[in-house]
């Protein structure tokens, strides 16, 4: 955030202690931003092995770094529209009460700090993913201006053994 | 009772609980001996002195409740080798039960530092003193790591030479077999309070050094007891020249074990000090490490290969080949000592075993002798340490309904005590544990009976069935042939389960029957969990590892030998029939390409034959789990990592053919 000029020396150090700072990244449109601390690792094209007999939701297996760990479609799991690229696809590796598992993922934006204060509960009809798993939206701005709603999703949540 | 150790006080914990460890292992054998020997002296004096260590060791860290029941055993076993009372069935049991206890308490303090509390062993201490009341319990003395009676008469015996300390006096006494150093070592590692006031360790320090030592002080005496005559004349103080019995016994010790005791007992006790305990973790770690390490040689030497045949052969080129290879030797013998930092001989589980078998048979009126054999072979810690529930099942089912009554067997023409033959040995890269009864055999026709009444094969199955297929269905989850479930083997937990332990466990379970003749359930289960061979296969475009311990055979793929039989497929290979099926169809993916070869792979009692449309050969490799999320997948084993960098799955033929396993039995 770009706040420093804005506000007063006392603030910004308050601001500093308070600020969340989340990996974003695209599922189709929607502007996804899952808490740094949740992520291992991004990573691309890498091979993924599909595992015969399990949900359609988990697309498979990869190696990092000599670990097996698994790949899941978060568009296939919430039922969201489109397909995910298996050619070239862009995995967040996170990390779960279930080890380490990749989502796969559109595109990845960056990272970005926000400040939890501004969290505002998630819309009705937000994205399509069961609000359960949304800890709440925030409105960002980049660096043109241009403003954009991130959905703050809870990852450790999603990947509970009662939430598979 | 909750016990707080500082850090020096928790090494010394961790040595005795090593110590209690292998004191309370032995010990059950040792009392199964002594029940079959009452008489036997060395037996008595051996578990004696067991019991007199644990009992030093536990006063040592005010263990208190240990102490007590120690101490009484000890006791117990002290009136026995002096002929003052007589062994009878019911004390043995108690000792037993104090066995027990101490094992608990063992436990106890293993896992969370806690000791039984003296309300709860007050009981079983009364019972102890009712059942002994014929030896007075010697008050309790203040147990401080030794100050054993026996050993403290025979030490007053010590004549002193003249103008020598009434303290240090008393410190030989107390640690009669010591010089001088030692006896200091001993007070120094005395807790504070126990310590003995600081200018007695000054005097003992100025005798020290004015070189002088416990030979020193005290007289020659002539030995009239057990002293081996040797000693007492030879003029010259020899280096211990006329101490108490202590130092003599104590040789005694080892031969004696060499005797009864099988040899590896006696190395273990020999190595003792050169044991480190070592977190599981890190040796976990370290197998990870080595894992990958032998990843990245395949891909070096892959690369290697690579680059020898696509460059002109250089000075450099050949050096580097060279130290590849060389590499490529250290880093095989580094997996296998790290695999052997991970074995354990199966005597860690065996040994439970003749105490088991004891109470059972007890318990049910049958007398049983149990063998054990091969209990040096080493296998996987984990691989054991899953094996034990399997192997108490097993051990119980073969004497509640393989042993038959004594009457039973005298009439049948057998002697009177069954036997039980408990066995493991290596072969190969496998470990094999049998289990061998001498009873009834198991009766098929009522097997298959029971099995068409519990629905789980139809009776047109049972009469096609043939007898090894029979035994398989004892494994099959829900079938029970105890004609009433007897709370010994009748505990939920039932064959199916040990067959599925076994099978997690990459190993497989056979069992050999004749009727009244006897049964023997035989596992073959991996050295290690951590690398195996398989057989690398294509199907769908994809590379499958299968495990190449369950590869029988693997032929080319014939149409003309394959027929339709009802729902399944076959295939014909030199007069025998193989059920067939193709890997795409057993793994529900796309099935279009021509198939080229069949593997046929053993699952259970049967040989089914799988149809895979590529073959790449054998290869090492190193299983990793799929991590939580993917635990049960059926038919997965796990995953590798292959040279490239790929990862490849590895079949679990077992769980594979699961589904349709019950649609299989009884056909071909």
């Amino acid at each position: 955030m770009s706040d420093i000029e804005v506000l007063g020396l006392r603030e910004i150090e308050k601001e500093v202690s308070t600020e969340e700072r989340l990996i974003t990244f695209y599922l189709n449109e929607e502007l996804i931003g899952v808490n740094i601390k949740d992520v291992i690792k991004i990573t691309k094209d890498v091979d993924i092995t599909p595992v015969p007999k399990t949900k359609e939701y988990i697309l498979g297996v990869m190696n990092l770094r000599g670990n097996i760990i698994p790949i899941v479609s978060l568009k296939k799991k919430f039922n969201l529209s489109g397909e995910d690229n298996l050619e070239k696809p862009m995995i967040v590796v996170v990390e779960t009460e279930l080890g380490h598992i990749g989502i796969t993922v559109d595109r990845v934006e960056g990272a970005v700090n926000i400040n939890p204060d501004e969290i505002q509960p998630p819309p009705m009809n937000s994205i399509g993913i069961d609000p359960e798993f949304i800890d709440g939206v925030i409105m960002i701005e980049d660096a043109t201006g241009k403003k954009e709603l991130l959905t703050l999703l809870n990852i450790k949540k999603i990947f509970r053994a009662e939430n598979l | 009772m909750k016990l707080e150790f500082t850090d020096d006080m928790r090494e010394i914990l961790e040595e005795f609980l090593i110590e209690a460890d292998e004191i309370l292992s032995s010990l059950d054998q040792d009392l199964i001996e002594l029940e079959a020997n009452p008489e036997d002296k060395d037996l008595l004096n051996k578990i004696f002195r067991g019991m007199h260590t644990l009992k030093g060791g536990a006063g040592f860290l005010g263990l208190t409740s240990i102490v007590e029941i120690a101490h009484k055993i000890e006791d117990i076993f002290n009136q026995l080798r002096n002929d003052e009372i007589k062994l009878t069935s019911d004390m043995m049991d108690l000792i037993f039960e104090g066995v027990d206890k101490l094992k608990e308490a063992i436990e106890m303090l293993k896992e969370n530092d806690e000791i039984p509390d003296e309300e709860d062993i007050k009981d079983f201490l009364e019972r102890l003193d009712a059942v002994f009341s014929g030896g007075e319990v010697v008050e309790a003395e203040v147990v401080n790591g030794e100050g054993q009676k026996e050993e403290k008469q025979s030490s007053d015996d010590i004549e002193f030479v003249e103008g020598v300390d009434e303290d240090i006096k008393e410190l030989i006494r107390k640690y009669p077999g010591k010089d001088l150093g030692e006896i200091l070592e001993e007070l120094i590692l005395l807790p504070p309070d126990e310590r003995p006031p600081l200018e007695v360790i000054e005097k003992l320090e100025k005798i020290i050094a004015e070189g002088k030592d416990v030979k020193d002080l005290i007289k020659p005496k002539e030995e009239k007891k057990e002293e081996p005559p040797a000693a007492a004349p030879e003029p010259e103080p020899a280096p211990q020249p006329q101490q108490t019995e202590t130092k003599p016994e104590k040789k005694e010790e080892k031969p004696q074990q060499q005797q009864q005791q099988q040899p590896a007992k006696k190395k273990k006790s020999d190595k003792k000090e050169e044991v480190i305990r070592v977190d599981v973790e890190r040796v976990e770690v370290l197998m990870n490490l080595v894992g990958e390490l032998v990843l990245d040689r395949n891909r070096i030497v892959k690369l290697a290969s690579g680059l020898e045949a696509s460059c002109e052969s250089t000075d450099t080129i050949e050096e580097l080949l060279d130290s590849i290879t060389g590499m490529s030797r250290t880093v095989s013998d580094l997996q296998d000592a790290v695999m052997k930092l991970r074995m354990q001989p199966v005597k860690k589980i065996f040994s439970k075993f003749p105490r088991i078998v004891r109470d059972l048979a007890k318990k049910l009126n049958k007398k049983v002798n149990l063998v054990l054999e091969g209990e040096d072979t080493e296998i996987d810690r984990s691989i054991l340490d899953k094996l034990e529930d399997p192997l108490i099942h097993l051990v119980r089912n073969a004497i509640d309904h393989g042993i038959e009554p004594p009457e039973e067997r005298l009439k049948a023409g057998k002697p009177e005590v069954g036997t039980i033959k408990l066995s493991a040995f290596q072969e190969g890269d496998r470990i094999i544990i049998a289990i061998e009864d001498d009873g009834r055999g198991i009766d098929v026709e009522k097997v298959k009976r029971k099995a068409v009444e519990k629905g789980l094969i139809s009776p047109e199955q049972a009469e096609n069935m043939s007898d090894k297929e029979a035994y398989e269905l004892l494994f099959m989850p829900g079938f029970s042939t105890a004609e009433q479930i007897s709370d010994v083997s009748g505990r939920g937990v039932g064959m199916d389960v040990v067959a599925s332990t076994i099978h997690s466990l990459r190993g497989t379970i056979e069992v050999e029957s004749e009727l009244g003749k006897g049964t023997k359930f035989i596992m073959k289960l991996p050295l290690t969990v951590a690398i195996i061979r398989t057989l690398m296969v294509g199907a769908n475009q994809r590379i499958f590892a299968i495990p190449l311990y369950s590869v029988v055979e693997i032929v080319r793929y014939e149409p003309e030998n394959v027929k339709n039989i009802g729902q399944f497929k076959s295939f014909m290979l030199r007069d025998e029939v193989y059920l067939l099926f193709s890997l795409n169809e057993l793994f529900d993916i796309p099935d279009t390409d021509e198939k080229q070869f069949i593997v046929i792979v053993r699952v259970g009692e049967k040989n089914i034959a799988i149809a895979v449309e590529e073959l790449f050969g054998e290869e090492e490799i190193v299983i990793k789990p799929l991590g939580k999320l993917l635990e049960n997948v059926q038919g997965i084993a796990g995953a590798t990592i292959t040279g490239d960098g790929k990862v490849v799955l590895i079949v679990d033929t077992n769980s594979l053919i699961n589904d349709k396993k019950s649609q299989l039995v009884g056909v071909l």
